[in-house]
């Protein structure tokens, strides 16, 4: 028998648990509560398609939001942890004894704070995703080839010169890493946190059709999240190979970085 | 700075963050109902430990955490050493097991309701579900890990299959090995408390999210300050481990 | 220092012994082709003699190395040691010396010599004293509890000679063990290479990119084709033992190497 290629492989072993997902129930060999059928997940998604698109803009909304926190700050406190060598001896190896810490413990306490609704959602998930931006960043800021600042310098490249032409260029592929990891993050944070205690949002639509055992409804939910959360991994990829115009992250090749320096500075300079 | 000055400024940092907590509320330059003093929260941690409800809640949790760990370890090692072992499968399966490590788990917990309830199996099927991935992918990266030359120069030694498994294999993998077992324990440890917060009567996670619901914030600190001691003591144990069985890693 | 031929051996055994390579083919398939890699080669290793394969890239000489050493086997013809056919890896017959030092990291310099002892379950008093002799055999007396990433390349080299010899093996591989190391090193652990074999007398097959140093350390130069490799020429190296880097310098030695060269070039 010859093999399949593992391309074909995969998509064959997708097929088959398509195949599962909507025979199993349907023959009754499992449950329609363990599993509903993909038809019937299929089928309640577009009946109550607006329900769940007002609950998804609540999330969305949130998600943005706890992202702009998380990765804002996180790239911010990255960039001081990983860049000055004080802070970085000092503070890095408490911020990763810290991440080992489920984070998931604080919502209690931020619920309290902050109500049910939204807010808390967003200081949780922000704070979900603070962490990983953060230590990706510093991590990646040390990645920069110091001889690139030297280079730089030797052409009498300013400071901010060198920040915005040497250092961010540098370090957009690391950084970028981060907040696809972060932005995942805060995204699960905010479906989580919704799932615990919510009035709305597509996490509350899971838990509240959980609870009266509308297992096609909570499918088609969690599907909804899972491919909420592959879209966007799928577009900070497409940004990060967008940007991967060298090739190993924070190199970038001598000849080019004289002709950068060379160019005017930005207003900022 | 030196590693001495280092040490005596993180624990100056401890030191300032621990007086804040004690200070601010008392000052009431916080709301000390919503933000217990550190003294406080102490004390009733001190209260919630002798009663039995929470050494229940403690032992349940940890009896969840070490079936699931233990389970998923093996299971995972297994696997992830065949992916790497066994050129074929590591190629179809590889790509399909990176898209879901990709995918947070937390979001599958309700569907491990529906099938499992919401008793102990439910908590510790989510737990492995959980930690599962992680171990398959540092098992398989473990495996590979083991340099080709250094075999060589085994079998040359005239090395038996069960030789080179033993004293090339296991000693090169094994900082590798402890790294995976102390993030699967992470894995673990999260997925479970989730669950128990999410859906369950019993464990550490439910009895804080009970205190966070009914504003009992002094317990809630009290509990979160445990269970973030806990994770945080097994960590660094476990590091400090890696770090003596590391030295010879570049 | 104790001369090796006075430590007791493993057990009885020959402290060198001859190699003999006949109608070897070597036939490995690569996707859906088949690749020759080595075709017809025959050659006969004196015991004792220190023989050097040079040849061009590519042109098999670590596979036939790999052969001799049994850690592959032959698509056709035979390969005795001593009369007794290499069917697997045996460091008791024969040992062998990488181009990568390939030192286990998690081991100090004198566990990795110990290492094919400690397979063979000889008592651990017994390892220990061979590896010290062997660790002073190289030069490196004092050096046992440093690990690899310690020492320097030089050092590696010499630490994983070492191993290849603690087995005593009358016969020594080495597949161009000083590729990885600085002009300067090379020229150094030659010179050493030769003062072991000196003291130990061992057969010692050498392969190698240099003709410089295929010149320098040989009895006798093979030469090699490029794929499917062949011996396209045997030299005998006419120069006086011990050799001096002075030679270097000689006409003579300019000759050989240019014999080498001309043949390595002018084989298809």
């Amino acid at each position: 028998m010859t093999r399949l290629s593992p391309a074909a492989a995969r998509w064959l072993i997708v097929a088959v648990v398509l195949a599962l997902w909507e025979l199993l129930p349907r023959l009754g060999l499992v449950a329609e509560l363990f599993l509903p059928s993909l038809s019937s997940t299929v089928a309640v998604t577009v009946a109550d398609w607006p329900e769940y698109a007002q609950n998804l803009l609540v999330t969305l909304y949130e998600v943005a939001l706890a992202m702009v926190f998380a990765c804002g700050a996180g790239i911010l406190a990255g960039s001081l942890i990983g860049g000055v060598a004080l802070l970085r001896n000092l503070l890095l190896p408490v911020f990763s004894s810290l991440y080992a810490v489920p984070i998931v413990i604080l919502y209690p306490i931020f619920t309290a704070w902050f109500g049910i609704g939204s807010e808390s959602k967003i200081v949780f998930a922000a704070t979900y995703g603070f962490f990983p931006v953060t230590l990706a960043t510093a991590a990646g800021i040390r990645t920069i080839d110091p001889q690139l600042l030297i280079v730089a310098r030797s052409m009498n490249a300013s400071l901010s010169q060198q920040i915005t032409r040497v250092i961010v260029p540098a370090s957009i592929p690391t950084v970028l890493a981060g907040l696809r990891l972060g932005g995942a993050l805060t995204i699960v944070g905010v479906v989580v946190s919704e799932m615990l205690t919510s009035a709305a949002g597509i996490g509350y639509l899971v838990t509240r059709y959980r609870t009266v055992l509308d297992s096609a409804h909570v499918f088609a939910a969690v599907i909804m999240i899972l491919l909420l959360t592959v879209v966007f991994d799928a577009l900070v990829r497409f940004i990060e190979r967008r940007t991967a115009v060298w090739q190993s992250a924070g190199r970038i090749s001598r000849a080019s970085l004289r002709e950068v320096v060379a160019q005017p500075a930005p207003a900022l300079g | 700075m030196t590693g001495r000055q280092i040490v005596l400024a993180r624990l100056g940092l401890l030191a300032l963050v621990l007086a804040a907590w004690e200070a601010l509320p008392r000052l009431e330059i916080v709301n000390p109902r919503l933000f217990p003093p550190l003294g406080e929260v102490l004390r009733v941690l001190a209260e919630i430990l002798a009663r039995a409800d929470v050494q229940a809640g403690v032992a349940v949790t940890a009896g969840e955490v070490a079936v699931a760990f233990g389970l998923a370890v093996p299971l995972g090692a297994l696997i992830g050493v065949a992916v790497a072992e066994n050129d074929y499968l590591g190629r179809v399966f590889k790509p399909l097991f990176f898209f879901v490590f990709s995918v947070p788990k937390s979001i599958f917990l309700p569907m491990f309701i529906l099938v499992f309830g919401i008793g102990f199996s439910q908590k510790v099927a989510f737990g492995i579900f959980s930690a599962l991935f992680i171990v398959i992918m540092s098992a398989t990266a473990a495996v590979e890990s083991v340099r080709a030359e250094h075999v060589l120069v085994a079998r040359s030694c005239g090395a038996t299959r069960w030789q080179i498994l033993t004293q090339v294999y296991m000693p090169s993998m094994l900082p590798i090995l402890l790294e995976t077992l102390r993030i699967s324990m992470i894995f673990t440890l999260t997925g479970v408390i989730l669950a128990e917060m999410y859906a369950s009567r019993t464990g550490v996670g439910s009895l804080i999210g009970n205190w966070g619901e009914n504003f009992m914030m002094r317990q809630l600190f009290a509990g979160v300050l445990l269970l973030a001691l806990i994770a945080i003591l097994i960590n660094e144990s476990v590091r400090l481990l890696e770090a003596r069985c590391s030295t010879w890693r570049t | 220092m104790q001369h090796l031929a006075h430590v007791t051996p493993l057990d009885g055994h020959a402290a060198a012994a001859a190699i003999e390579v006949t109608d070897l083919d070597h036939v490995y398939a690569n996707h859906d082709a088949e690749v020759a890699a080595l075709a017809d080669i025959s050659f006969l290793v004196e015991a004792g003699r220190f023989v050097v394969i040079v040849g061009p890239s590519g042109c098999g000489k670590s596979t036939l190395l790999m052969i001799l050493a049994g850690l592959r086997h032959a698509t056709g013809g035979t390969v005795r040691c001593d009369g007794e056919p290499i069917a697997r890896p045996d460091p008791h017959r024969v040992g062998v010396v990488f181009q990568e030092a390939s030192l286990f990291p998690w081991l100090t310099a004198l566990d990795n010599i110990e290492f094919p002892l400690v397979l063979r379950h000889v008592p651990r008093e017994d390892r220990r004293r061979r590896a010290l002799t062997m660790l002073e055999l190289v030069g490196l007396a004092g050096f046992g509890e440093k690990y690899p990433h310690e020492l320097s390349g030089g050092m590696k080299q010499r630490v994983s000679i070492a191993r290849g010899l603690v087995q005593d093996p009358p016969v020594l591989l080495m597949d161009e063990p000083f590729a990885a190391l600085d002009e300067q090193t090379r020229m150094t652990m030659g010179h050493e290479l030769l003062r072991i074999w000196d003291e130990t007398r061992k057969t010692i097959l050498f392969v190698t990119h240099s003709l410089t140093e295929a010149v320098y350390l040989a009895d006798e130069v093979l030469v090699m084709s490029a794929r499917p490799g062949r011996i396209v020429d045997r030299i005998d190296i006419t120069l006086a033992r011990p050799r001096s880097y002075e030679m270097m310098a000689t006409e003579t030695f300019g000759r050989l190497r240019d014999r080498i060269w001309r043949q390595i070039r002018a084989a298809p």
